[in-house]
C-alpha cells in the first residue's frame, strides 16, 4: 500500500439538539492513500457527511468534534482553529458538493466563482486567475468557455453546473478531493459522465478522492477500496473486489441485496424497518434489530473488527469462531456469481 | 424590455385613473359644499363657483367636466378655503419640500441603523443579541409612528425640554435642524425595524446557505464568505423594500406631521378636508397616489437591473 495521505482515528463527532446529544459518528477509522478512491458507503444518516464535514472544518454550529483524530500532512485537522484551517481548506482538500443547483452562488457570475478563491488567497493574479479557470472550465469539458465565462449559474444546466463546482473544487490544486455523493442530484446518463470526469482528473492531477454515496453501483465504477457505514460507524471495509465478491457484514450483505439490477427476477430485497435513532444508539451492535442473522451477543455486545485478509475487515459476531456458519443470503449469492461472470467475460474481451 | 417598460407605464396611468375617479366620486358625495367653511360669500360669489365645478349639474357630468379641465387644460382648479384664489398645485408645491426633507431623512437615518442591526440579529443568531434587537423590531413594527411621535413629544420635549415641542418653521440654522430631530425620530423606528427584519431573515437564510458552504470549503475565510456571499445575496431583495419603504413613512408622516405642527403636505392633507377644499384634497390625493405609484414602478423596473436572472433570464424564459 503506498503513502497513507489522511488518516482518521477514532473520530467522534456529536450534535447537541434540544432532545439531547445526537451522536452522528461513533470511533471511527479509516485511511486514504495517495492516488486511491475510497468510497464509503451507506443508508441516509449513517454519518457520511458528517465525517466529511469534519474532515473540511465545516461542521455546523452545533456540532463538536468529542474526539479522535483527522492526521494530515502533520497536522490535526480534528484540533487545528479556523485560521489554520484556511491554509487547507480548498487549497489542499477540497469538497464537491451534491447539489450543484444550489451550491453556486446564483447572482455571481460563473467565472468569478471560480477564480474567487486564487484571488482571494492571493494565489494568483486577476490575469492568471482568470486563465486558469478558463483552463478549468475547459478540463471540466464546458464547451466555449470564454462566453459561459460571463454567465450565471441559472444559464448552466445541472450537469454543467456539477461540472463548474467540480473546476471550482479544482481552483487551487488539491490533493484531496472529497465527493460527497456528488450524481444523486442528476439524472442517470449525466451521472455517467460526471463518474467518468471525476476518474479521469483523478488520473490526471493525481488526486486521493473520498468518494460517499449510498449507491453501490455508483460505488463499483469508482473505488479502489470501500467502506461501509451504519449508525455512525464503520461495519466493513475492505478493497472493492472483496467487498462486491466476497461481504462478511450482514449489513453489507442486506445493502448488495437491495441493489436493483436487470437480472433479478424476484421482488427487490428492501430492509426492513428503520436506521436507530442516534440520540439513543442501540446497545451491541446497532444492526442486530434489521438484522435476520443477528446473535444473542449482539443485543448486548458491539462486535470487533474481525480481520478476512490484510485489506478486508468486518464487524460482525458471525466471524467469531465460535458463531455459527451462516451464508449470505440464497439471492445475494446468485447475484455475485453472475457480477464475477461478467468481469471475467468482460476481462477476457 | 421596452415593451415591459410601456406596459407598466400603461399599467400606472390605468390605475392613476381609476384612483382618480374614486377619489373624485367619494370626495363629491360627502356632506356639505365647497364654499360652506365660508359663511362670507356674497351670492354672485357662490353662483361664479357653482359655475365652474358645474356644481347643480348631475355628478356624471361634472365628472366629464373635471376630467376635461384636467385633460385638455392641466386645470385641477383652485384653493377656496385654506389659500383662496391660489391654484391648487401651487398650495401642495410650497408644501412638498418640508415634508420630502422630513421623509428622505428618516430613510437615510434608517437605513445603515436597520442593515447594521440586521447583520448583528443574523450573525449572533439566537443569542442575547438577537433576541435583544428581534424584540425591539416587534416593538417598533407593531407600534404606531403617531404614538412615538406623542411619547417622544411628551417625554423629550415637554418634560425634559430637551428639543423644543412643535416644529419651527421659521426659525433657522440649528434651531431648525432641533426641532426637525423629534418627527423625523418618530418616523424612522418603523423604517429601522422593517430593514433589520428583512435582512435578518434574508441573511440567516442565505448564511445556511449551500453556496455559503461551497464559499468555506473553496478556501475562503469566514469573513470572505459572508461578506461576498452572503449580504450581497441578501442587499439585493433589500433594494426592493427601500423604495416602497418610502411611501410608507410618507403615510405615517401624515399624522406626525400634524402632531408636531409641521406645516407639510399631510397637514394640508387634513386642513383640506376639514375645511371643504375639495380640489385641494383630490390634488393631494394624487400626489400621494402618484408617489406611490412611481415607486412600484421603479422597483418592477429595478428587479430587471439589480437581478442577473431577471435581467438576463427575462427575455427568454420569464
Amino acid at each position: 500500500m503506498s503513502e497513507k495521505i489522511l488518516q482518521v482515528k477514532d473520530l467522534t463527532v456529536s450534535f447537541s439538539s434540544y432532545a439531547g446529544q445526537v451522536h452522528a459518528v461513533r470511533d471511527i477509522s479509516f485511511d486514504l492513500c495517495r492516488g486511491e478512491t475510497l468510497a464509503i458507503v451507506g443508508e441516509s444518516g449513517s454519518g457520511k457527511s458528517v465525517t466529511t464535514k469534519a474532515i473540511l472544518g465545516i461542521l455546523p454550529g452545533n456540532g463538536t468534534i468529542e474526539g479522535g483524530e483527522i492526521l494530515y500532512n502533520g497536522m490535526d485537522l480534528a484540533k487545528c482553529s479556523d485560521k489554520e484551517f484556511e491554509s487547507v481548506r480548498g487549497k489542499k482538500i477540497s469538497l464537491v458538493f451534491q447539489d450543484p443547483l444550489s451550491a453556486l452562488n446564483p447572482i455571481m457570475k460563473i467565472g468569478k466563482q471560480i477564480m474567487e478563491a486564487l484571488v482571494l488567497s492571493k494565489a494568483a493574479t486577476k490575469g492568471e486567475a482568470k486563465e486558469r479557470a478558463l483552463e478549468l472550465m475547459r478540463r471540466v469539458g464546458i464547451p466555449q468557455p470564454e462566453i459561459r465565462f460571463n454567465q450565471y449559474p441559472f444559464q448552466f444546466s445541472g450537469g454543467m453546473r456539477q461540472r463548474i463546482v467540480i473546476a471550482i473544487a479544482l481552483a487551487c490544486n488539491p490533493e484531496i478531493l472529497i465527493c460527497d455523493e456528488p450524481t444523486t442530484a442528476l439524472d442517470v446518463t449525466i451521472q455517467a459522465q460526471i463518474l467518468e470526469l471525476i476518474n479521469e482528473i483523478k488520473e490526471r492531477n493525481n488526486l486521493s478522492i473520498i468518494f460517499i454515496t449510498h449507491d453501490l453501483g455508483v460505488v463499483a465504477n469508482v473505488a479502489d477500496r470501500v467502506a461501509v457505514m451504519y449508525a455512525g460507524k464503520i461495519v466493513e471495509f475492505g478493497r472493492s473486489e472483496e467487498i462486491f465478491y466476497d461481504p462478511k457484514n450482514p449489513y453489507t450483505w442486506a445493502l448488495l441485496s437491495s441493489m436493483p439490477d436487470l437480472d433479478t427476477k424476484e421482488q427487490l430485497f428492501s430492509i426492513p424497518g428503520t436506521p436507530p435513532n442516534m440520540l439513543h444508539p442501540p446497545a451491541g451492535d446497532a444492526f442486530h434489530e434489521r438484522n435476520q442473522y443477528a446473535l444473542k451477543i449482539d443485543t448486548r455486545e458491539a462486535p470487533p473488527f474481525f480481520k478476512v485478509s490484510d485489506t478486508h475487515y468486518a464487524a460482525t459476531w458471525l466471524l467469531d469462531p465460535r458463531a455459527p456458519k451462516v451464508e449470505p443470503p440464497r439471492v445475494l449469492r446468485e447475484r455475485i456469481e453472475r457480477m464475477k461472470r461478467r468481469a471475467a467475460e468482460h476481462a477476457g474481451q | 424590455m421596452i415593451k415591459y417598460i410601456a406596459q407598466r407605464v400603461l399599467a400606472l396611468l390605468i390605475t392613476l385613473f381609476i384612483i382618480l375617479t374614486i377619489a373624485f366620486l367619494v370626495i363629491r358625495l360627502m356632506p356639505g359644499s365647497i364654499y360652506d367653511s365660508n359663511e362670507m360669500l356674497s351670492a354672485d360669489m357662490v353662483k361664479i363657483l357653482e359655475d365652474k365645478y358645474h356644481l347643480n349639474d348631475p355628478l356624471l357630468v361634472q365628472y366629464r367636466y373635471f376630467l376635461e379641465d384636467i385633460l385638455l387644460h392641466w386645470d385641477w382648479g383652485t384653493s377656496v378655503a385654506v389659500q383662496p384664489r391660489v391654484p391648487v398645485w401651487e398650495v401642495l408645491a410650497s408644501k412638498i419640500p418640508i415634508t420630502l426633507q422630513l421623509n428622505f431623512v428618516s430613510l437615510l437615518i434608517s437605513l445603515p441603523i436597520g442593515i447594521l442591526a440586521g447583520i448583528f440579529a443574523a450573525i449572533y443568531q439566537n443569542t442575547k443579541v438577537d433576541y435583544t434587537i428581534s424584540f425591539f423590531v416587534v416593538v417598533f413594527i407593531s407600534v404606531p409612528s403617531f404614538i412615538f411621535a406623542t411619547v417622544l413629544q411628551y417625554f423629550l420635549a415637554y418634560k425634559l425640554g430637551w428639543f423644543p415641542i412643535i416644529y419651527n418653521a421659521t426659525a433657522t440654522g440649528a434651531a431648525k435642524y432641533l426641532s426637525m430631530i423629534l418627527p423625523i425620530t418618530a418616523l424612522s423606528f418603523s423604517p429601522i425595524a422593517r430593514v433589520t427584519r428583512y435582512l435578518r431573515g434574508e441573511l440567516i437564510e442565505n448564511l445556511s446557505s449551500e453556496y455559503m458552504l461551497l464559499a468555506r470549503t473553496k478556501g475562503l475565510t469566514r469573513l470572505q464568505a459572508t461578506v461576498r456571499h452572503s449580504m450581497r445575496n441578501s442587499f439585493v431583495p433589500l433594494a426592493n423594500i427601500i423604495i416602497p419603504m418610502f411611501t410608507n413613512i410618507l403615510t405615517g408622516s401624515l399624522v406626525v406631521e400634524q402632531i408636531f405642527s409641521v406645516a407639510g403636505v399631510g397637514g394640508l392633507l387634513v386642513e383640506s378636508i376639514n375645511s371643504s377644499d375639495h380640489t385641494l384634497t383630490i390634488a393631494i390625493l394624487i400626489f400621494y397616489s402618484m408617489i406611490s405609484l412611481l415607486t412600484i414602478l421603479i422597483v418592477d423596473l429595478s428587479y430587471g437591473i439589480i437581478d442577473p436572472r431577471v435581467r438576463i433570464g427575462g427575455g427568454s424564459n420569464g
